[in-house]
């Protein structure tokens, strides 16, 4: 960070929106990593938020309807980045159950994540606090 | 980033870092500089053949790489400008790394990756290696940077670079071969049995997907909680080596449970 050594904004916004297709899953992570460099994150922490979002991501495409796009959001605070993929899913789309593997992945790589699924649309909200001061 | 990370340095250290700022401050052609140049290269030596150990047992006989990374090392204190502000040994390191890795280029590696890719991926594994020993901490995109003179967003590159570039690891494990060392050794004797029955009744049939090293590296990131970098540690691989493995493991997990 060249601007500025300690960034004090608060709930700073990111919007991103891609096609549904794993071939774009990069542009997500490295977006991510993007933030979380901003926010003096430690590497190894980087990596686990990519693979979290990976699973995350992975679990709306399997249910998204056909030509769907994948909308996130990102939430930058000083110490925190909050990762929330939409994405429209088939009717009746279920995300797994929170004691499947996959989930406690989820919950293991971020400080907190959930998810909801509303019949049309799934989300996943992962959030992940700095450790280091 | 302004300020270069301070490492505690030995005596031998300090004496190698003064002979080149000495260096540094004469201008060429100054009387004694060529033997102050000699004498300072010399004390530069034996980080120059750490580096070209490192590279070893990759079919490369030993004394060509040192030869290369001498070669680098004498790059690097020609062109060391000390007025720059960076340490010499945060300058050295890269310049002799990737005297190297084109020396591995150009003999052996064949590869499909861009070589820039290539080079970057190699170089922020060792800045992170080096880095997590002397902060005494996971480094951050801001430090690796800082360390490798570029900009964050070529560290951020590299790094999802690293990602797509799983064929070939050439992060080969020393110490975490597998049957070398049980789940027993890394997790306290009564956390392991259980560890392992959770994952094993979480993945069901699609644990069988996974090899020992694997189930290992799940085992202790999701259940007993360790960091990347812990998990590194013991089994003696680069962090980023965990990262690909835990990446490429759940990929898989993933397309059997899914």
């Amino acid at each position: 960070m060249t601007e500025q050594s300690q960034p004090a904004f608060d709930d700073d916004v990111v919007l991103l929106t891609v096609p549904a297709d794993g071939g774009y899953l990069g542009v997500l992570r490295t977006a991510t990593a993007g933030l979380a460099a901003r926010l003096h994150f430690a590497l190894d922490e980087i990596e686990d938020l990519r693979i979290a979002v990976d699973e995350a991501c992975a679990m709306l495409l399997a249910v998204a309807v056909r030509d769907a796009e994948l909308c996130c959001r990102f939430a930058v605070t000083d110490d925190a980045l909050t990762v929330e993929v939409t994405v429209p899913t088939v009717r009746g789309a279920r995300l797994p159950a929170e004691s499947s593997f996959a989930w406690k992945v989820l919950t293991a790589l971020t400080t907190a994540a959930s998810a909801e699924a509303t019949g049309t649309s799934a989300t996943i909200r992962l959030l992940t606090r700095r450790t280091a001061p | 980033m302004t300020t270069a990370p301070t490492y505690d340095r030995t005596a031998e250290q300090l004496a190698a870092d003064a002979l080149i700022r000495e260096l540094a401050a004469l201008p060429a052609g100054a009387p004694g500089r060529e033997r102050l140049r000699e004498r300072a290269i010399e004390a530069w030596v034996p980080m120059a053949n750490r580096l070209a150990r490192r590279f070893s047992g990759r079919g490369e006989p030993s004394d060509d790489l040192q030869q290369t990374a001498m070669v680098g090392l004498i790059k690097a204190v020609d062109r060391y400008d000390a007025d720059r502000g960076i340490d010499f040994a945060a300058y050295a390191i890269p310049t002799i790394i990737g005297e190297i890795k084109r020396h591995f280029r150009d003999r052996t590696w064949s590869v499909r990756v861009p070589r820039r890719l290539q080079e970057l991926r190699l170089a922020i594994n060792d800045a992170n290696n080096v880095l997590t020993h002397t902060l005494g901490r996971a480094p951050t995109v801001a430090d690796i940077a800082a360390h490798l003179g570029v900009t964050e967003e070529e560290v951020l590159e590299g790094l999802e670079g690293a990602r797509a570039y799983q064929a070939t690891s050439l992060a080969t494990p020393t110490g975490g071969d597998t049957g070398t060392m049980e789940l027993g050794d890394t997790l306290g004797e009564d956390d392991h049995g259980f560890a392992l029955a959770e994952l094993r009744l979480d993945l069901g049939p699609a644990m069988a997907t996974l090899d020992e090293r694997e189930r290992r590296i799940l085992t202790l990131r999701f259940y007993g909680n360790q960091t990347q970098t812990q998990i590194a540690e013991q089994l003696g691989i680069s962090q980023m080596h965990v990262s690909r493995l835990i990446s490429r493991a759940l990929g898989r997990l993933r397309t059997r449970m899914g």
